[in-house]
């Protein structure tokens, strides 16, 4: 049977690992090849890798943290950030990386998702989301600059999905961080809209939180603040799940 | 024991390198059909779109090496993922493509496969059932555990098929290794599946076909 994966999710900025809220207020999380070599012995599912500085300041991807968390990873590798054309894309996959994550410069130019898809595949191409719910309306979010974007994230999803991915990293923008649950109202209308496989990320706090998004049908989950500023950690966490009659790899 | 990973630009080589390396053989990465001629073990990894797979095998000579060295000198080859699945006769990915022929049968579209209501690719981890004829690379245990897949598309041989040497439950019961020969392949990463994948690449050395 098909596993729920749990993916500790790394931001990385100037080769070190940050933890923000909202994209904002970063603090000092560590070294990523360390912190990831101790994510896959607690039993991580995948690693994500997102450079939170590449797209802001209009460079490519890391490619020196993408080896050294490659040079760990006996799990999948999801690498995202600063991925602007096919040539990024192999940089990376040469650096170590399984699969290639597009998020503002997918939204930048969308005929990166097909033009990745044709070489890499759709299983390697997984769109982010970002979303930014306000007074109950859901739009995209522009984290480099904080401003909204004029499009509609279902059809954005539907979209990019029509265009090659082949799995989404959906992201709450207003939860990330703030440890208050995650939403799960996002994640089902997404579901609805789409058929592969969904990433949910942003407002996991407790133990509660991660296992009703696994119940509310949830592919995967991307914890990174309730890893690094609490004492959860992976193999306390898949225990209570796996407790709660979850289906998670032992 | 001369290792061979081949690199025809679809590959995840590093990787499958890596793997390679921890199970205790430092591996050649190369794309000279030369090589796969002189090597002991070949592995044939495979991420990405087949169309584009089959072609570059074509034109670096590969098909004619692999063919020369797995299937008449009976060199063990492992295939992975895209590396099983253009062992098929034909490939329907983005069009139709002829694959190189070994496995009697099509790769087709999962949800072809699987009819609506699950989510694809298939991705993530998996529990895997050994058959009789795969029993060798899970050593152990007809239940070995969870194996990584990510794939979009389907070999479609039948789980009863006397080469299916593994099966995975994902909708259907559906083939998730195969073995013939000297050809032992799977639909799942080895290379990515941790203790398990680490077992198998052991298992994979040690067979004597």
């Amino acid at each position: 049977m098909l596993t729920q994966r749990l993916i500790p999710g790394l931001l990385l900025r100037g080769g070190r690992l940050a933890k923000g809220e909202r994209f904002a207020s970063y603090q000092d999380a560590g070294l990523p090849h360390t912190t990831a070599r101790a994510y896959i012995a607690q039993g991580a599912d995948e690693i994500l890798l997102l450079d939170v500085d590449a797209s802001r300041v209009g460079r490519g991807p890391d490619l020196d943290a993408v080896r050294a968390v490659a040079a760990e990873c006996q799990v999948p590798l999801t690498v995202g950030g600063g991925i602007r054309t096919v040539a990024d894309g192999h940089a990376c996959m040469a650096a170590g990386a399984d699969k290639l994550c597009v998020t503002m410069t997918a939204l930048d130019r969308s005929d990166l998702i097909t033009e990745l898809a044709e070489i890499f595949g759709s299983q390697a191409v997984v769109l982010g989301i970002d979303v930014l719910t306000d007074d109950g309306a859901r739009r995209l979010y522009d984290h480099r600059n904080g401003d909204m974007v004029g499009r509609d994230p279902l059809a954005w999803a539907r979209d990019g999905i029509a265009r090659g991915a082949g799995e989404i990293r959906l992201m709450a923008v207003d939860r990330e961080g703030t440890r208050r649950g995650m939403d799960l109202d996002l994640l089902e209308a997404v579901r609805h809209a789409v058929q592969v496989p969904i990433v949910l990320e942003g407002g996991a706090g407790t133990l509660e939180h991660l296992d009703a998004a696994f119940a509310a049908g949830a592919d995967g989950v991307a914890v990174g603040t309730m890893l690094v500023f609490s004492d959860n950690n992976l193999v306390k966490i898949k225990r209570y799940l796996a407790d709660r009659g979850r289906n998670v790899r032992a | 024991m001369r290792v061979i990973v081949v690199d025809y630009g679809a590959g995840n080589v590093e990787s499958v390198r890596r793997a390679v390396w921890l199970a205790g053989f430092d591996p050649e990465i190369s794309s000279a059909p030369e090589e796969v001629l002189a090597a002991d073990r070949i592995i044939l990894p495979g991420v990405g779109a087949a169309g584009r797979a089959v072609a570059a095998l074509r034109a670096r000579g590969l098909d004619e090496a692999l063919d020369e060295a797995v299937c008449r000198r009976g060199r063990p080859m492992l295939g992975i993922c895209l590396g099983m699945q253009l062992l098929a006769e034909t490939l329907y990915e983005f069009g139709c493509h002829r694959g190189l022929g070994w496995i009697p049968g099509s790769v087709v579209p999962m949800r072809d496969v699987i009819g609506d209501g699950l989510r694809v690719p298939h991705m993530g981890w998996n529990s895997v059932t050994a058959t009789d004829t795969g029993a060798m690379f899970f050593p152990g245990s007809r239940e070995p555990g969870h194996f990584y897949f990510a794939h979009s598309y389907a070999l479609d041989v039948r789980p009863e098929d006397p080469i299916a040497a593994a099966t995975v439950i994902y909708g259907r019961t559906m083939v998730a290794a195969v073995r013939w020969n000297a050809v032992f392949a799977t639909q799942f990463h080895p290379e990515k599946s941790q203790d398990s994948g680490e077992r198998l690449l052991g298992a994979f050395f040690d067979w004597a076909p």
